[in-house]
């Protein structure tokens, strides 16, 4: 795996030897994405923030895995800390930071430990989060380590411009960190490589290194399903589509499809659950997660979930399945930060490719009801 | 620095169990920082509690690959086993059990966290296993 390799400090070395806009132009070069799930040039945003006159500048590792399904920064943190923490210092050294941040998760805080001894003298502090799916979101993560209530901010000002207290700042994802050392040291380093999270009904379920580019089925193969999978979901954000031979792993071939390549997260679901439920389910994590700010997802998720509970419980209509696709739309368009827009993709994927099911479990309810 | 909130905030967690208001009020004299704030933020977070806690907090994940290898049942076990639902406390105050979202061991479905430990691939009979082993 190319992400267990080591660089043992060499590319840190490396990197001071350039000088920062060398580091930087190298990064860029060398085409590294983030790969938090935005996919936004590393080199570039980095750029953004060396170019701004202030003084006082900002680095955060984004350690917030919250995507259920995804668990590709755990391995790596677990795995190959060192790296995380020499692509720390490169990318403080490139922007000019004298202070940097990693926001841990308050699910992984058993890895705090070692990642401090590896911190060393460096100014590097740790923060631990404490539940909140939303503080995955770049300004939500600043709100939360200044102290305040984890939810987003209006953009602009990006937080290149006016991040962590005002300050310039760069937020990267730990995958894109670790991978940082590497591109600078390793000239056969491959920016395609990403790591896959793999779970769901597979019987080997775990981190896969793939190049972008492979084919969806060989990675399901892998996974050694037990039942004929019918149904991929990308996280819970990134929408739901069936299970073919064709599609491959590439944002625009998965874009195609209406659903997001995110942050490398399969979910596999077999023929033995419905798509319903699954739908049912995911309901209620944007319901639980939202974080209230602003109406449309605030109520919208909680009506989604009521409509869903509706239909797949008691005695829905197939009007029904009308009110839910309007209202799924309405949040999309009109929510205020990327939590509510993406919150109804898994919906509106699902009632695309897999409407049937729907109507199929109110038809059923509406038997069940008339046998009674 | 005020960003110290969320952490001073989980070790008051860590030591008490939950954050009283007393602990709000304590935390408000020493550093200055508003009480709406400071409740803001204690009540933002799944992992802060703000109403007393048992002795062991069991968080179990009930997001999609979990739910897809049957977390619901496991969740229906422990309820019944300890006759409590999310987030409620046992009469023993031995245990609070909260559904929550996916804590990343989605590769060792279904999981959860006993007072931050994970416990993973869960199955009754586990559960039986590690419940009884604690006093
Ligand atoms: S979209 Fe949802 S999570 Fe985002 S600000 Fe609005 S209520 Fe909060
Ligand atoms: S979905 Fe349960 S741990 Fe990730």
């Amino acid at each position: 795996m190319q992400i267990k390799k080591q660089t043992k400090g060499k590319a840190l070395a490396k990197a001071k030897k350039l000088g920062q806009k060398a580091t930087i132009n190298l990064i860029k070069e060398k085409v590294l994405l983030g790969r938090g799930g935005a996919g936004f040039p590393t080199g570039t945003k980095w750029e953004m923030v060396y170019n701004e006159p202030e003084k006082e500048k900002y680095l955060i590792c984004n350690a917030d895995e919250g995507e259920p399904g995804t668990f590709k920064d755990k391995f790596i943190l677990e795995k190959n800390p060192e790296l995380v923490i020499e692509g720390i210092k490169i990318a403080m050294f490139a922007i000019g930071a004298k202070k940097a941040f990693i926001y841990l998760r308050g699910e992984y805080e058993y890895l705090e430990n070692r990642l401090k001894k590896l911190i060393k003298k460096a100014n590097i502090e740790i923060v631990v989060g404490a539940g909140a799916y939303i503080c995955g979101d770049e300004t939500a993560i600043l709100e939360s380590i200044e102290g305040k209530r984890g939810q987003a901010r209006l953009k602009p000002p990006f937080p290149t411009v006016k991040g962590l207290y005002g300050k310039p700042t760069a937020i990267n994802n730990v995958e894109t960190l670790a991978n940082v050392p590497l591109a600078i040291y390793y000239k056969d380093w491959n920016p395609n490589l990403r790591l896959y999270s793999l779970s769901g009904n597979v019987t080997k379920p775990g981190i896969y290194e793939l190049p972008l580019g492979t084919k969806l089925c060989d990675l399901i193969k892998l996974g050694k399903p037990k039942n004929k999978i019918k149904a991929i979901y990308f996280g819970c954000f990134g929408g739901c589509m069936p299970h073919c031979e064709k599609t491959k792993l590439t944002p625009d071939d998965i874009c195609g499809k209406d659903c997001i390549h995110g942050a490398g997260t399969i979910i596999a679901v077999d023929e033995k659950h419905s798509i319903v439920d699954v739908a049912t389910n995911i309901a209620k994590f944007y319901e639980f997660e939202s974080c209230g700010k602003c109406t449309p997802c605030r109520e919208g998720t909680m009506r989604i979930l009521a409509l869903l509970e509706n239909i797949s419980l008691k005695n829905a209509d197939m009007k029904d399945l009308n009110t839910l696709q309007e209202l799924a739309e309405v949040i999309k368009e009109t929510s205020f930060c990327g939590l509510g827009q993406t919150s109804t993709n898994h919906l509106l994927t699902a009632l695309k490719y897999f409407r049937k099911e729907f109507e199929e479990r109110i038809k059923e309810q509406k038997d069940r009801r008339r046998i009674r | 620095m005020p960003d110290l909130l969320l952490t001073e905030l989980r070790k008051i967690q860590k030591k008490d169990g939950y954050i009283s208001e007393q602990a709000i009020k304590k935390l408000n004299k020493k550093t200055g920082i508003p009480l709406s704030n400071i409740y803001g933020t204690a009540t933002f977070y799944a992992m802060l509690h703000t109403t007393p806690q048992g002795k062991y907090i069991i968080e179990i994940c009930n997001s999609p690959s979990c739910f897809l290898n049957n977390s619901l049942n496991i969740i229906k076990y422990i309820e019944n086993k300890l006759k409590i639902k999310s987030g409620q406390t046992s009469k023993d105050k031995k245990f609070s059990l909260h559904i929550g979202s996916c804590i990343g061991c989605c590769d060792k479905a279904p999981a959860m966290l006993l007072n931050k430990k994970q416990y993973t691939n869960l199955t009754k009979e586990k559960i039986d296993f590690i419940l009884k082993k604690l006093k």
